[in-house]
């Protein structure tokens, strides 16, 4: 009641001079304004659907979706549902985003260090792939390697390599490890497989310390890849005993039939191949400049110093330059990452049946609008996984 | 101070909250007392949408207004352009030629149109759209008519448009390089075939695979352009689209005769105009005009006959307005936009000569001769372009 009549008394500044007030009423105002013009927004889209009679209920997602999807990475039918080969198509950016990502990586670090060589040649032969790759536009690349691919001989007299190696421009297919006739047998060799890595890397983590703490000669990396191959033998031989199966055999592609298609094997299909290609050639031209511009924050004293202790130049990068360049390099790394996998949306226009050319292929014989929601939701939680990575690792490495 | 603005800030949300009900309050009961006549139009619509439609009385009064008062065809006239949605790469129907103007079968149909509205048949803005493109496009009503190789089917027509009589049937087929033996759509398993992407023809493909259980391997591409490079190339070892579609295509390859259409097709394809829902008026008068197109053939009339007197022939005399009337007033086409239009594009023979013929495509025989000369048992021609008599 005192606090009522302290309000009701209050004498200071008038409430409508008052700062805090004032901000507090545009506070307000712009949300009462967001609101609505987001509910505007949406009744009137609301209203024009209905109007036109154009359908967004999700009820398809559980009909049968009858329609081919060229690449896929798990079994597909096309009895399977409209869910079911969205998550198919989601799986084929997912790869391609992936792959593509670590392959962008690897090449744009390479690039960006021999961009600072002191070599003439060299550095010049790095800035001229940086400047073409970034300045012509994804998808004349992508067009330009479509193009280029389709010059290799047909599948049905393509390059056979050591007869293991099929090269032509539907793709190109070489052995690949298969099961064997008892999943179980294979699936508990993968999980050994998986143990003897993880066991690897706790062997070569622990001799390094020990390397470092007592100054003796520990070899971690060749005594922690004996401890992974030993234990996946190890496993193999146990697996192999018990089931009376090796856990995996190797399939080897060969052509089939009248016309010669390649069976058995993979076969990373035209349209991937492509698309990896011009993705990860645009992305690490960026990637390039990033790990450049990270090098060079680290202080000129850094690498002197680092020279004069006697560390080679390669051991100058890897030890000292190049641990200090991620905290610059990674934020603007992430947005590339997050490029990449949307920038494989122009995998439709070569060919490869990513998640937005299926998604528009669905649109035939399903309302456009949930598909397209759909879509958006996909490629933001990629996206949003994406910074989720980056941020956590980006927060590992920061300076405490 | 900060418990006075604290006690502020809790006023000016529960004056905001209290307004919120007082709106939802007034929304609720017309949405339900709307609710059954909603549900009679429009069964499997959730009844939350019609509750936020009812909602905004003011937008869908707005929204109303400008889909119904104001029609197609005044919109055209104002505009004085026809927006046509066409293809602009496959010889013979819509194809861009090397100095950038799109001419082919379909093209010319939209050119009708234009003549009979607009009394010119260059007063057309095309909209070169890919085959996946269509659905969108048509649903969102921003073009008055597509006239781009489409086929009619039932979910086509519930969910684009409506269709207008069909111009040209096909089928489909499949071509492979001669060289491969393929004798027949049979012998294609275990081959791969490119498809475009977005249409009929990948569907009937997979029911193809399907009813026939071959196992074929399905190569999708988005455009005529890489789908074409990507056969050539040999990609893959079938191209599969319409017939007419192959033909066209097989004309612009270097060597056309290494290449064989196999025989039989896996589907009916007719193909027609198809225009926007929701505008009656309109569907009406483009029907009307496929009809002038196909009945000036009938009577024998070209574009160079086209007559401005009394001939004594009452069908020809109704036809160019000289006569009579077949609905003209009620369709808003002036009395003689027949002459109109024949006199620019010609009639369907003409467009089809003009066209579909020099890319061996046989009229004559084939299901694309008119029917008008069919019911007789003298008239061999008998095919299936027809469209409703104008009278």
């Amino acid at each position: 009641m005192t606090e009522l009549a302290r309000i009701l008394t209050y004498q200071g500044i008038p409430v409508w001079r008052h700062t805090r007030v004032i901000q507090w009423a545009a506070q307000i105002l712009s949300a009462i304004v967001v609101v609505a013009l987001v509910a505007w927004f949406f009744a009137n889209v609301a209203n024009a659907v209905q109007e036109r009679g154009i359908s967004y209920s999700f009820s398809f997602l559980s009909r049968e979706y009858h329609t081919p999807i060229g690449d896929t990475f798990v079994p597909y039918e096309p009895s399977d549902t409209y869910l079911y080969a969205f998550g198919v198509a989601a799986l084929n950016t997912l790869v391609v985003a992936v792959a593509g990502v670590i392959l962008a990586t690897l090449l744009g670090i390479f690039i960006g260090v021999i961009r600072l060589s002191g070599n003439w040649l060299v550095s010049r032969l790095a800035l001229a792939y940086i400047e073409f790759f970034r300045n012509v536009p994804l998808l004349v690349q992508l067009l330009f390697w479509f193009f280029i691919m389709l010059v290799l001989p047909p599948e049905r007299d393509g390059y056979v390599i050591a007869g293991q190696l099929y090269v032509n421009n539907a793709g190109v297919s070489f052995p690949w490890p298969t099961g064997t006739g008892q999943p179980i047998a294979t699936l508990i060799w993968l999980i050994l497989a998986v143990v003897a890595i993880i066991a690897g890397f706790v062997v070569s983590r622990r001799l390094s310390r020990r390397e470092v703490e007592t100054g003796r000669t520990s070899y971690p990396v060749l005594l922690g890849c004996a401890a992974a191959v030993a234990i996946g033998a190890l496993g193999w031989l146990l697996v192999n005993a018990f089931a009376g199966d090796a856990p995996l055999a190797i399939s080897t592609p060969e052509p089939q039939g009248r016309f010669a298609r390649i069976d058995g094997g993979f076969t990373a299909r035209a349209g991937m191949i492509v698309l990896l290609i011009g993705l990860v050639m645009y992305t690490a031209s960026f990637i390039a400049e990033i790990v450049r511009a990270g090098i060079q924050s680290v202080g000129r004293g850094q690498t002197e110093a680092s020279r004069a202790l006697g560390l080679s130049q390669l051991n100058t990068l890897r030890q000292v330059t190049f641990p200090q360049a991620l905290r610059v390099i990674i934020p603007p790394w992430i947005s590339q990452c997050l490029n990449l996998t949307k920038n494989s949306s122009l995998g439709l226009a070569i060919g490869f049946t990513e998640l937005t050319s299926v998604a528009q292929t669905m649109t035939q014989l399903a309302p456009p609008i949930p598909i397209f929601i759909m879509l958006m939701a996909a490629y933001l939680a990629m996206s949003l996984t994406w910074s989720l990575i980056g941020n956590l690792y980006n927060r590992r490495i920061r300076f405490s | 101070m900060n418990r006075y603005l604290k006690y502020m800030a809790g006023a000016v949300l529960l004056v905001i909250a209290l307004a919120a009900m007082a709106c939802q309050q007034d929304a609720e009961p017309p949405a339900q007392s709307t609710a059954p006549t909603a549900a009679i139009t429009a069964p499997t619509e959730p009844a939350a949408m019609t509750a936020e439609a009812t909602a905004m009385p003011a937008d869908s009064e707005s929204t109303s207004m400008t889909n119904q008062g104001d029609s197609r065809l005044a919109s055209v006239m104002s505009r004085g352009t026809l927006i046509c949605a066409s293809n602009d790469s496959l010889a013979g129907f819509g194809f861009a030629d090397a100095s950038g103007n799109i001419t082919g079968f379909d093209i010319d149909l939209c050119r009708a149109v234009a003549a009979a509205v607009l009394g010119d048949a260059d007063a057309v803005e095309y909209r070169p759209t890919t085959a996946s493109e269509r659905g969108p496009t048509m649903q969102s009503g921003e073009v008055d008519i597509m006239s781009r190789n489409t086929t009619w089917t039932s979910s086509r027509n519930a969910t684009w448009g409506n269709f207008a009589p069909t111009m040209f049937y096909d089928g489909q087929g499949f071509m492979v390089p001669k060289n491969l033996g393929v004798s027949g759509m049979m012998e294609l398993g275990g081959s791969s075939v490119c498809v475009q992407q977005g249409t009929t023809t990948e569907l009937n493909l997979q029911d193809f695979i399907a009813q026939n259980d071959l196992d074929i391997e399905v190569v999708v591409f988005p455009d005529n352009v890489a789908t074409n490079a990507a056969y050539t190339s040999g990609q893959c070892d079938a191209l599969t689209t319409d017939r007419s579609g192959l033909v066209s295509t097989r004309a612009g390859f270097a060597s056309p005769d290494d290449h064989t259409i196999l025989a039989g097709t896996i589907s009916e394809e007719p193909l027609g105009p198809v225009v926007p829902h929701g505008d009656e008026q309109w569907f009406d008068l483009v029907s009307a005009v496929m009809s002038m197109l196909i009945y000036a053939e009938a009577y024998g009339i070209t574009s160079s006959s086209v007559p401005t007197a009394v001939t004594g022939d009452t069908a020809i005399d109704r036809l160019f307005g000289l006569e009579g009337s077949y609905g003209q007033e009620d369709m808003g086409l002036s009395m003689t936009a027949a002459q109109d239009v024949i006199r620019a594009v010609g009639n369907y023979g003409e467009i089809y000569d003009r066209h579909l013929t020099p890319l061996d495509l046989q009229r004559e025989g084939s299901r694309n001769a008119l029917w008008a000369n069919a019911p007789c048992t003298d008239c061999p021609k008998g095919g299936q372009v027809y469209a409703a008599p104008l009278r």
